[in-house]
């Protein structure tokens, strides 16, 4: 804690981190919400999506870590399922696969080069909108958890199944 | 800042993830070795480092005559930006008839990045600490020695840079279809921008500081340091006046392959900076025309 708020060049990064907070927390945005892991440190938040109605993770209460570098908002954060979710593009540490996330250059995942990218006028809120709409509609492009990319397109009942597990672990897990 | 290690891999031995390793070794490398914003130098400082190549040498030794210092950027991608922001501001220390221009012209260029549908709350952050800034050093709260260490405090100073990225986007969007003719392949100019001018660490080409002039208004001329044969370093002015240009352009900068320097000319260099004390002369032909 000490060295964020006395070394210089984060204290940008902070001051936009806190308006932000300051922010959702006055005006809360549908689909999730935020606060901190530690009150002590700014760049380490704790987000709760709620699973977005008529999509198979309706209901769902997923629990996230977004982690924000000292670069930010120039360098993307990161975002972390803790809750336990089964998705193509979720990989199996609850690391957040989509373009969003990645500077353009980063090109590990294999996005199309159009897609969109992070731009340093991303919000917490953009990120999570963004969040929000892979998991109604996934990516099977750019997996990170093949064996869920694949069974969404070829065993679908048995996806669904073990997606209604997650959702329904979930539900348990925040009682 | 060296007590940061970059995150580990997400995944094991992937030939993209070594490649953005040592991408990011390189960056670390340029970082520890070159300022954001470096002190003046004599323009012959370069000679040092051509001293091998005649086309060069002589290049550098015609633009003594017109310049006579030199002031290094980063090479960090973000160097056409900084470059033009770090002069610019210098310039507004001595140049009330410019801060009021642009103290004018900002609020305008941010009601048009709200239009284009830019996040209002990020863009608002950016436009107020670049306006901030504007403020302090048009109203004299800042000096040319604490405006040089603002532009090498890294967060403050891609603050500053990312604004300017943001107007040039805009400018771009707002003029896209005439950009549109200088896209390559099926590129839209909102995935161009998306891709090319927002994101941070993306070289700049012609078509940046040609939408950042246009959006700003700031005159620029650029020295072209490279290898053609003439003796003369090439020259370009934006906006582009022809060869009848009547106005000197209000910053200069030194154009080598893949880098941009700010550099100044002969008569002005007293308004130049830290490194010099005397910072009241402005030339009156700049003013007039």
């Amino acid at each position: 804690m000490a060295d964020e708020s006395s070394m210089g060049s984060t204290s940008q990064a902070a001051l936009l981190l806190k308006k932000q907070l300051a922010e959702l927390n006055k005006n809360p945005v549908e689909g999730f919400s935020a606060g901190l892991i530690d009150d002590n440190d700014i760049f380490k938040w704790e987000v709760l999506i709620i699973g977005p109605a008529d999509t198979l993770y309706e209901g769902g209460f997923f629990k996230c870590h977004l982690i924000f570098p000292k670069e930010y908002p120039l360098r993307p954060p990161k975002l972390k399922v803790i809750t336990d979710i089964w998705h193509p593009n979720i990989d199996s540490k609850g690391d957040v696969c989509i373009s969003i996330l990645h500077e353009p250059g980063d090109d590990r995942w294999g996005y199309e080069k159009a897609s969109e990218r992070w731009l340093p006028v991303h919000t917490v809120e953009t990120i999570l909108v963004s969040v929000i709409s892979m998991l109604a509609d996934p990516n099977d492009e750019s997996p990170a958890n093949v064996d869920a990319a694949k069974e969404w397109r070829d065993n679908y009942p048995e996806f669904k199944k073990k997606v209604a597990k997650c959702v329904r672990k979930s539900q348990e897990d925040l009682l | 800042m060296s007590s940061e290690s970059p995150p580990p891999a997400a995944s094991g031995d992937n030939q993209d993830e070594l490649i953005l390793a040592q991408k990011e070794a390189i960056a670390q490398d340029i970082a520890s070795n070159a300022s954001l914003v470096g002190n003046l130098e004599p323009v012959y400082s370069l000679e040092r480092e051509f001293s091998h190549d005649a086309v060069f040498m002589t290049k550098i030794g015609n633009l003594k005559g017109r310049y006579a210092e030199l002031r290094r950027t980063r090479p960090d991608g973000n160097c056409f930006f900084r470059a033009v922001a770090y002069r610019y501001f210098e310039l507004l220390l001595h140049r009330p008839d410019e801060y009021e221009r642009i103290k004018a012209l900002l609020p305008r260029a941010k009601a048009q990045m709200i239009e284009l549908g830019m996040p209002t709350f990020t863009l608002e952050d950016f436009y107020d600490n670049f306006m901030d800034h504007v403020d302090r050093v048009g109203q004299a709260h800042m000096d040319a020695q604490q405006l040089f260490e603002t532009f090498n405090e890294p967060g403050q100073s891609d603050y500053l840079v990312v604004f300017l990225r943001l107007l040039t986007s805009m400018q771009l969007q707002r003029n896209a279809e005439f950009y549109q003719n200088f896209m390559e392949g099926d590129k839209t100019v909102a995935e161009f921008c998306a891709t090319e001018v927002e994101p941070m660490y993306n070289e700049s080409d012609h078509i940046h500081i040609t939408a950042l002039t246009e959006a700003t208004g700031i005159s620029l001329r650029v020295i072209y340091l490279d290898r053609g044969s003439q003796t003369e370093a090439s020259l370009h002015d934006f906006p582009d006046q022809g060869e009848s240009a009547a106005t000197t352009p209000l910053v200069h900068l030194l154009y080598r392959p893949g880098h941009y320097d700010v550099i100044y000319p002969v008569k002005s260099t007293s308004e130049s900076g830290p490194a010099t004390s005397n910072a009241t002369v402005t030339t009156t032909a700049e003013l007039s025309s």
